[in-house]
């Protein structure tokens, strides 16, 4: 595939990267301080209580992405070569998880992580963006968990993740 | 869950819609589209357009490969551009805002116990999230990309939330 190209050139692009993410953000953070958005919230409130309110707002999110995904591939194909992913790529997924791996690793990845991470967000109260926004709202435990969350992405890329690969390796499965 | 609503004005026309969750996640995953189609060209990886555990790998990382010279991963978006993605901080301050705007901000203080669960749970949650390729929000989104393996990691999610409801309700049993 050749390299991707957006609407801005790539040396506009690199300007812009944390600038229009920036205003991205001002926008979600405004949004999810109102409507208290949480992912993980959604499932616990709709496994609890049956409540659907935040479960259809991750739902809203899978569709919104789905569905401009869709128009932007026909309209800018340059800028989404890899829509829809599956039909090009089979079972190999996104970029984004430690590189170079076996499916079926991405698999265990996928089913361990997910598993820890809907654990650990239901215990504490919420996801990552709900923990983001609370802290924002004064809440000194989810600041303390957002601090935990920058030393764990410094410890995960310098010894975590060659750990865990180096075990799928020893395992045969990476 | 701060959920006063005080002054009337304040929470008609578009506050309406911003309490909303259906039409923020509409909003946030049409508009992480638009991210990917306006920065893709600085660099990938796709269906990268918003997720709170990359980004703030990207911010973090970037800060302690600038200050100490170490070569910590990061996206390629984040390592060519003058910046890193600034999602996360921008959502910091959006939130602040917000919350200062409509008087929802309060300063609430936990015990020291708690505060060391919290700081593991950061911590590990974010180790796994790493693992996995992403927090909830990006798997969303590599969902709608078409990545049956993020379809997976939900499913997976939720088998966890179901763990933490049994759990959760165990530990509350015993303390009566």
């Amino acid at each position: 595939m050749a390299a991707a190209a957006g609407w801005l050139a790539k040396n506009v692009a690199v300007i812009a990267v944390p600038i229009v993410t920036l205003i991205f953000g001002l926008f979600i953070g405004w949004l999810a301080q109102r409507s208290g958005f949480c992912s993980i919230g959604g499932f616990r409130d709709f496994f609890i209580f049956r409540h659907t309110r935040l479960l259809y707002g991750y739902l809203a999110l899978i569709s919104g992405a789905f569905i401009g995904y869709l128009v932007f591939s026909l309209l800018t194909p340059s800028a989404l070569g890899g829509f829809f992913w599956v039909l090009h790529n089979g079972l190999i997924p996104v970029p984004g998880a430690p590189a170079n791996l076996s499916v079926a690793a991405y698999i265990i990845l996928a089913i361990v992580g997910g598993i820890a991470v809907g654990l650990i967000g239901l215990l504490l109260g919420g996801c990552p963006l709900r923990q983001v926004v609370m802290t924002s709202e004064g809440n000194m435990k989810s600041l303390v968990f957002v601090i935990g969350m920058c030393a764990g992405s410094v410890i995960y890329a310098a010894w975590i993740s060659g750990v865990g690969v180096a075990i799928l390796k020893g395992l045969g499965i990476a | 869950m701060a959920e006063k609503i005080n002054v009337s004005d304040k929470t008609k026309g578009v506050d309406t819609w911003a309490r909303n969750p259906l039409y923020v996640g509409l909003a946030i995953g049409i508009l992480a589209v638009l991210v990917q189609v306006l920065l893709i060209s600085a660099g990938g990886p796709e269906a990268y357009g918003f997720c709170v555990a990359c980004h703030t790998r990207d911010v973090v990382n970037v800060a302690v490969n600038d200050i100490a010279g170490t070569k910590l991963a990061v996206a390629a978006i984040s390592q060519n551009a003058i910046l890193p993605v600034m999602t996360v901080i921008g959502v910091l301050i959006g939130a602040f805002i917000s919350a200062r705007y409509y008087q929802e901000f309060r300063t609430k203080a936990g015990s020291a116990v708690s505060y060391l669960w919290y700081l593991l749970g950061g911590i590990f949650f974010m180790i796994f999230a790493l693992f996995m390729g992403g927090c909830p929000y990006r798997m969303g989104l590599r969902i709608g990309y078409g990545d049956v393996v993020a379809l997976i990691g939900v499913i997976a999610i939720i088998i966890g939330v179901l763990a933490g409801i049994k759990i959760a309700s165990a530990m509350m049993e015993r303390e009566g």
